[in-house]
């Protein structure tokens, strides 16, 4: 029998904790369907669309996130009485005053939720002091939106920008549903201008807003999260089962995973904004095309990198100056580093020293090479951006460890260009060998790195690291292909997607343009069911291969 | 064109379009699954149609008790959780009584040895749940030491209880690759070689300056010689499975290597001279039946010369490897001839069949428990009863259905993300409440003795 369930349908209107609003839904079909009927309807009287836009937004947001859709209304109010107070203050003093109460707002906020319990059990470990842990729960997108609020504030503060004028158009600005739950991180300057635009446009921004919204969602639904189900949860769960084999294409695996996943929700979010007349950020360029590292942060979530260049690095002192915090956080870093050697790890007074230093002279070495004392400062300038950038990531040491890396692999790649790196490319700069080198090498640094990143624990990412390197063996290929076929073709479509360039859909999409309705209708349920196939595919189940 | 028209025509039909199939499908019945998983009213409507069309199965025909046609009853006990069934006794009686026994003479004198051979898959790999069971054992009863220990082993870096380190050319005989003729040992392996070093160091808590006795396990040879500790040494080797003392001091290091006479070798033992001594025989992806390749006579050899007071045997998610399966009658056949020449050939042993743990697959409705659990775990207990030795249902332990699902998702997980292995935190649960298990028989085991015998007066 088919019966109706109508108490069902009243609860699809609710927040769900088990099954918040994404993409992906059912719900969000008829979500945007309606959305984009009412934005249609009023694309001619601009207040009510607005205010339909920012009522829908926050309704995404409240069944991405329950209640707390309340702290984005609240941070929304308070930054917008904040920012129109700092631009009408003329004592710069006081106006000081105010933009300091917004960072400590924000990023109390940001702290609150996402640092808090790090830090207890911190305190708990390093001084036994038996505090309870809050177990909080991560507000959506608040690493987002604490961030959008800060830059606004902070241009308002320089004098960049004007606040805007409605709170309805402030409001918008943060909670705009396409990118509120994995950004990109917009600037105000660039958005809030958009909101009372017309609805303009052109024929090719149809064709592009479908190929991101398509190509983001095959990404994210297909690619990814096929990965992650049925290889890479495996392996990062509990490495020492897995041979180094494995354990190295499950990084591998994972290097795409994150990427999909990532670049693949942006690019929904980009997608959507341009069909609805937004222009958003672009965040991803094929990052790991990049022939070094420093290029790699030029690819990799550029709207957060160019934040962090722009809030953080350039504060900071940037590439011209110092302050306090350049050297705060290297110190603690070190300083932290050389204890843990010395009596974590058990190493003697003189191989903890000599590790800490030979880290170090990574910084000191250019300004000596140089004799330049401001490279040095540029660079510890460049380690606290990448570190408290990884620490953004999220609370844990393996995150900070990630942020170090970077870190690290920034300042090698300056040392580098500085040697022989400099003088390879200035004989042989253009040489494919020479590029595919460097690609690979970048690759593989960025992998170590996500080792960390996804690394559950400290020691699963040495565990991982062991097996990768004491027990690999080519030997387990033909039985790793035959359990894990699917697996093994969508990694490799997954690279050889990557490996396109970035322009070559825009160069074509005019091609596209005058496509009829019906093929894009087509287009639309073959994905569908293709998701449909994949979502309904027989999980593929480990095999422990050593035996 | 309108370009902002086209975005709400698309959008608009494909939506429109979409619930009228998702509609449609409902309408007449028609069911395919990539569809079903896209359908945009599937959480609206209870339709047995589309979604029996997924989940339902070939049924078993039969309960597995009412096949074998057991007195109901007391068969149904294997349900109960956290508790061990002895199905031949009223529920006051103990389970395990030699063991029990054993175990309070232990105590009383603190003399003796109590030898527990605990049998297993991946779920019992690097000591997981053994470690923390024999820990509160030894804590409880006395004893120190690890037990038993391979040569070489694949999760040697992952165990907790022993370092092991040694070079990499000893051959490994074993169930699973080139078993050969030549006995293999319990633990599914016997090694060989002619000049690979090993050394092996006691990690298990416990007062240092206890002494602890370290013994070789071999095979025959009639002029048999090991390095033990940097040092030649000839060994007596005469029957087909030998413990030879190396030494007994309180140092928890043993370093061997083998010479051109060194016999087959299938671990050591660090052994306190009396107390609770558990060896874990854990051997991945087998489900136990590959015990039958040891035969009696070998086991009886092994039995003279380090006889168990308790047998244990946990498997089951090796069963569990196919989603749909939910037969297992054929497990049962194969199984209890196991547990029979176990019983035979170690008469003084009771016998413990631990059931499944939970394992989950992905079905249409997300991660759940395998399909066929309960009629595994009901085999499983089927064989116990007709062998007429006793079972603790771990599944229900565990919680039941979807426990395994729960236990991954926790924060901080107590399984893997396979949805099978519980990790070390919920092994040690279940180590736990095993341990806790036994002490409820043994406190039934003490009241009915001291029931027994007059309370002399003026005691406390």
């Amino acid at each position: 029998m088919t019966s109706f369930d109508i108490q069902a349908f009243g609860e699809q209107f609710l927040y769900d904790p088990k099954n918040p609003l994404l993409f992906n839904n059912g719900f969000f079909v008829f979500f945007f369907a309606a959305f984009i009927v009412l934005y249609y309807w009023l694309r001619n009287r601009l207040t009510a669309r607005r205010y339909v836009f920012c009522f829908f937004s926050l309704y995404f947001f409240y069944k991405a996130s329950g209640s707390f859709v309340g702290l984005v209304i609240l941070s929304a109010i308070v930054d917008y009485l904040l920012s129109n107070a700092i631009y009408r203050q003329q004592n710069p003093f006081r106006k000081k005053g105010l933009l300091l109460l917004s960072v400590v707002f924000n990023l109390g906020l940001l702290f609150y939720f996402k640092y808090t319990d790090f830090f207890i059990e911190l305190s708990n470990t390093l001084f036994q002091t038996g505090f309870q842990p809050l177990n909080l729960l991560l507000p959506v997108g608040i690493s987002f939106y604490t961030f959008e609020n800060l830059s606004y504030t902070v241009d308002v503060y320089r004098g960049q920008l004007e606040p805007a004028r409605k709170f309805s158009d402030y409001l918008l600005f943060l909670s705009f549903f396409p990118k509120l739950v994995m950004g990109p991180i917009v600037r105000a300057h660039d958005f809030v201008p958009q909101i009372n635009r017309p609805w303009a446009l052109q024929e090719s921004d149809f064709a592009q807003g479908f190929y991101l919204i398509f190509s983001g969602l095959f990404k994210k639904l297909i690619i990814s999260d096929y990965l992650t189900l049925n290889f890479v949860d495996y392996v990062f769960d509990d490495p020492a089962r897995y041979t180094g084999l494995e354990n190295l294409l499950a990084v591998y695996g994972y290097a795409i995973v994150i990427y999909c996943d990532f670049s693949g929700y942006s690019d929904v979010a980009l997608g959507i904004g341009r069909w609805l007349g937004f222009t958003l950020p672009v965040n991803f360029l094929s990052p790991y095309q990049s022939g070094n590292i420093t290029e790699f942060w030029r690819r990799w979530h550029i709207s957060l990198s160019s934040w962090l260049r722009d809030y953080l690095y350039i504060p900071l002192g940037g590439n011209r100056g110092r302050s306090f915090a350049s050297i705060l956080f290297p110190a603690l870093f070190f300083g932290t580093l050389f204890w843990s050697a010395y009596s974590l790890f058990g190493l003697s007074l003189l191989t903890a020293s000599l590790i800490t230093l030979a880290l170090l002279s990574l910084f000191l070495l250019p300004a000596i090479l140089q004799r330049n004392k401001q490279t040095a400062f540029t660079g510890m300038n460049l380690f606290t951006t990448m570190l408290l950038g990884g620490f953004w990531h999220g609370a844990s040491f393996n995150f900070l460890i990630w942020g170090a890396l970077h870190g690290f692999g920034l300042a090698i790649h300056k040392l580098w260009m500085m040697g022989p790196g400099g003088w390879v490319q200035s004989r042989n700069g253009s040489s494919t060998v020479y590029r595919i080198i460097m690609l690979l090498v970048t690759f593989h640094f960025v992998c170590l790195g996500w080792v960390f990143f996804k690394a559950g624990s400290l020691e699963i990412a040495g565990s991982m690291l062991h097996q990768i390197t004491s027990d690999f063996s080519l030997s387990v290929w033909p039985a790793f292909f035959g359990n894990y076929k699917t697996v093994v073709g969508l990694m490799a479509l997954a690279f050889l997607l990557h490996a396109i360039p970035d322009d070559w859909m825009s160069k074509r999409i005019h091609l596209f343009a005058r496509m009829p309705l019906i093929v894009y209708l087509l287009l639309f349920f073959g994905f569908a069911l293709l998701y449909g196939v994949f979502k309904a595919a027989e999980p593929v189940m480990p095999i422990y291969l050593q035996f | 064109m309108n370009a902002p028209r086209r975005v709400v025509s698309f959008v608009a039909w494909s939506t429109a379009l979409l619930l009228g199939f998702s509609i449609a499908a409902y309408a007449w019945n028609v069911s395919w699954t990539p569809f079903n998983r896209i359908n945009l009213i599937s959480d609206l409507v209870h339709a047995d149609s589309i979604q029996s069309a997924t989940v339902e199965t070939t049924s078993v025909p039969d309960s597995a008790t009412q096949a074998a046609n057991l007195p109901a009853r007391r068969f149904e006990r294997y349900r109960t959780a956290a508790q061990i069934i002895n199905f031949q006794t009223d529920s006051n009686r103990y389970a395990l009584p030699h063991f029990l026994e054993r175990l309070h003479t232990l105590r009383q004198t603190k003399k003796g040895k109590i030898r527990i051979a605990y049998f297993g898959d991946s779920m019992i790999e690097g000591d997981l749940m053994t470690q923390t069971l024999r820990e509160l054992l030894q804590k409880n009863f006395g004893g120190i030491g690890v037990g038993y220990v391979p040569i070489t082993s694949i999760v040697a870096g992952f165990r907790q209880t022993v370092r092991s380190e040694y070079s990499r050319g000893w051959s490994d005989r074993s169930f699973k690759q080139n078993p050969g003729n030549a006995p293999l040992y319990l633990s599914g392996h016997a090694f060989s070689s002619q000049s690979d070093w090993a050394r092996y160091t006691d990690r298990t808590r416990g007062d240092s300056s206890l002494l602890i006795q370290k013994y070789l396990l071999c095979g025959p040879d009639s002029n048999a010689s090991i390095q033990f500790q940097q040092q030649e040494r000839l060994i007596t080797a005469n029957g087909s499975f030998n413990r030879i003392l190396l030494s007994t001091d309180a140092g928890r290091t043993l370093s061997l290597s083998a010479t051109s006479n060194t016999p087959t070798l299938y671990g050591v033992s660090f052994e306190s001279p009396d107390g609770i001594i558990l060896d874990n025989f854990s051997f991945r992806g087998i489900t136990g039946i590959e015990l039958a390749k040891l035969s009696a006579n070998w086991l009886q050899a092994i039995q003279q010369q380090q006889p168990y007071d308790l047998i244990v045997f946990q498997y089951g998610v090796n069963l569990l490897f196919r989603p749909m399966d939910k037969d297992f009658r054929w497990y049962g056949k194969a199984m209890q001839p196991v547990i029979e020449r176990f019983k035979q050939t170690f008469p003084e042993a009771d016998i413990l069949v631990v059931s499944t743990a939970d394992r989950a697959f992905r079905y249409s409705g997300g991660w759940a428990s395998a399909v066929g659990i309960d009629s595994l775990v009901a085999v499983q207990a089927k064989a116990a009863f007709q062998s007429d030795v006793a079972f603790y249902n771990q599944f229900a332990t565990m919680g039941g259905t979807n426990s395994i699902v729960d236990w991954a998702n926790r924060n901080p997980a107590w399984a893997g993300k396979d949805y099978v292995h519980p990790n070390a935190r919920g092994a040690a649960w279940l180590g736990e409440s095993l341990y806790k298990a036994i002490l409820r028989e043994y406190r039934l085991y003490t009241a009915s003795i001291n029931r027994a015998k007059p309370k002399p007066a003026n005691t406390p």
